[in-house]
């Protein structure tokens, strides 16, 4: 290890995150990647978003939404150890403030688009923190049920609300031009996945720094961590605070993506989906989420669908429920640490077989 | 040097019906070194709940540097310079045994809300925490993860924790539980170089007789939620009343 520590700053941190270069580097050239092998323009097929790349990149789009979401979620589930079964509030939340404001003000899609994004950060950041505030002096399943019971209220609040067409919800068309995803979609892809490296980045971040350090403690051993001096429900509410705000951010892409609010947005699947994939990918890693999300969503997309083998048919989409608990039993029995922690510690093993006499070297 | 620091004032706690602690005050005085022990279900630890704050007294008071602090909170004692060990290993088992007193150390500090710089960037800290892990044997093992130590060195560990923060108080609960007895002497070692490096007070919840005897400046008897006796380890071991309850039992002189 002295070696690499000898090296200029910038090189170690090109070397630490070269994996995550590479992808990100594949990332950018995806979709013309997926344009030059298909024939298929990423700027879509005679003027209209059609063919391979476009309808690939719309995929990807949704990836991104959903690790910022999950991302989101592991701050909370993963580092802080709080169990939280209403984060669907705040992605369904921040979708319709920002619908609301697009469609129900005069302010223009541009201005809208800032001011419904801000107002929408900041109730769902404040709806978190006071969410906590209530209820983060309950410790594990009971804290997980309030927050059910909190994000279902909404949903089934907003499910009945006239204004926003109860349960049809309402179609999202006062957007500006540049962040239209059926004329600009590469555009948004782009914008997407600035925004997962920024989360991204802003969580391992706060990860690594002393705030970071105390939600590792609270999740450790929440005892220890008060006996030791920490007020941990100021650190819990942070954690909350932020998550919820990144959700939100998460949910007005997806509206923005689908041009479209609906009550399905404050649903159960966006609370189970995030925690599925970050349990698969790896609770408390950085790369977890990603993986976990890419794997799901990209599986799914591909898997979930008719397959014509000579004269049978099998529907795979029909099962996809049953496939995906099937594989979620299986990871939580047999990896549950998921695939990055699986794979963190399988290197460690090889690495200490390897110079037993570097223990120290973890 | 006769100034008190920690003061009980007639404490009581019940759970429903069961008085647990019945009207217990206790005086502890600056840089001494005071025992609780009492037989099983003698309110013990229930009593040491109370002092460290895990608990709030049905009734009575307690008091730190002459200041009321029945009702601070568990984390706020910390900062006024109370630390508390746990009868349980106690510790952060995934992160590793620096990172385990760093943050112990960091606690005191106002960094606790800086987002945008790295923890390891505060070496004072950092530096902090070797040298405590120096104090207690585990400097060695400064890089591992905490749940790869053996039941001793986790015992170190949560030594390391208490002491990192440079508390005036340390309420230790059963240090030695669970701890093979030729660990002890290097444990009561560690103890004397911490209480005379800082004139540190120490009260002590314990069940090992010959630590007890050893260390203690002052004995407090406790039997069945009440107060039975309190003195110097010479005139606990000469008081009948102990003996008949307890010593007669468990503490032979005869085997020092």
């Amino acid at each position: 290890m002295q070696s690499t520590r000898s090296l200029p700053r910038w090189r170690r941190v090109f070397q630490s995150n070269r994996l995550y270069l590479a992808v990100l580097m594949f990332l950018v050239v995806f979709p013309h990647l997926v344009g030059w092998i298909t024939g298929d323009s990423p700027f879509g097929v005679g003027g209209r978003p059609r063919g391979q790349s476009v309808f690939w990149q719309s995929v990807f789009i949704e990836v991104f939404i959903l690790a910022i979401l999950t991302m989101s979620y592991n701050l909370i589930f993963g580092f802080t150890g709080v169990i939280s079964f209403g984060h669907a509030l705040f992605f369904g939340l921040g979708g319709y403030i920002l619908g609301l404001v697009l469609q129900m003000t005069d302010l223009g899609p541009e201005i809208g688009l800032v001011i419904g994004g801000v107002i929408g950060v900041a109730i769902c950041g404040l709806l978190g923190f006071l969410m906590g505030l209530v209820s983060l002096r309950l410790r594990g399943v009971y804290f997980a049920i309030f927050t059910l019971a909190i994000a279902e209220m909404f949903f089934i609040y907003i499910g009945r609300w006239p204004l926003t067409n109860a349960e049809d919800g309402f179609a999202l068309n006062n957007i500006p031009e540049l962040l239209n995803s059926t004329r600009n979609r590469l555009t948004y892809y782009y914008l997407a996945l600035v925004l997962v490296v920024l989360t991204f980045l802003f969580i391992r971040r706060l990860i690594n720094s002393p705030t970071g350090k105390v939600l590792l403690a609270i999740r450790e051993n929440e005892n220890r961590a008060q006996a030791i001096g920490y007020n941990t429900l100021t650190f819990k509410l942070v954690a909350i605070t932020l998550a919820g705000m990144m959700a939100a951010g998460a949910g007005m892409l997806h509206v923005i993506l689908n041009k479209k609010v609906g009550p399905e947005t404050l649903g159960l699947t966006y609370t189970v989906d995030p925690l599925l994939m970050t349990i698969i990918g790896g609770v408390g890693t950085h790369a977890g989420p990603l993986i976990g999300t890419a794997g799901l969503h990209l599986s799914e997309r591909v898997f979930n669908r008719e397959f014509i083998i000579g004269s049978t048919t099998i529907n795979i989409g029909q099962n996809w429920s049953l496939i995906l608990g099937i594989v979620f039993i299986v990871v939580v029995l047999v990896f549950p640490q998921g695939v990055v922690g699986t794979w963190a510690r399988w290197r460690q093993r090889r690495r200490a077989a390897r110079a037993p006499t570097e223990g120290g070297d973890v | 040097m006769d100034e008190t620091i920690l003061e009980a004032r007639n404490l009581r706690k019940q759970f429903g019906g069961l008085v647990a602690v019945d009207d217990v005050s206790l005086r502890v005085r600056r840089g001494s070194v005071h025992s609780i022990i009492g037989p099983n279900g003698a309110g013990k630890t229930t009593f040491f709940n109370l002092l460290t704050g895990t608990y709030k007294p049905t009734r009575g008071q307690v008091f730190f540097k002459g200041q009321e602090i029945t009702q601070v909170p568990l984390y706020r004692r910390a900062h006024l310079g109370m630390g508390r060990s746990f009868q349980i290993t106690n510790i952060f088992p995934n992160l590793t045994v620096l990172e385990n007193a760093r943050l112990a150390v960091q606690a005191m500090s106002r960094i606790n809300f800086q987002f945008f710089r790295r923890a390891e960037s505060f070496t004072r800290f950092t530096d902090r925490a070797l040298e405590v892990l120096t104090l207690v044997g585990l400097a060695d093992m400064a890089d591992y993860p905490a749940n790869v130590l053996p039941h001793g060195g986790k015992r170190k560990l949560e030594l390391a924790i208490l002491l990192a923060p440079d508390p005036d108080v340390l309420l230790l609960d059963e240090p030695t539980a669970g701890m093979a007895s030729e660990q002890v002497p290097e444990l009561l070692a560690t103890i004397n170089v911490v209480r005379q490096q800082g004139q540190k007070t120490i009260v002590l919840v314990e069940h090992n007789m010959n630590v007890v005897m050893n260390i203690s400046d002052v004995i407090t008897v406790m039997n069945l939620g009440k107060l039975l006796a309190e003195g110097s380890p010479a005139e606990i071991s000469a008081n009948q009343t102990v003996q008949s309850v307890y010593l007669g039992e468990l503490y032979n002189p005869s085997e020092n």
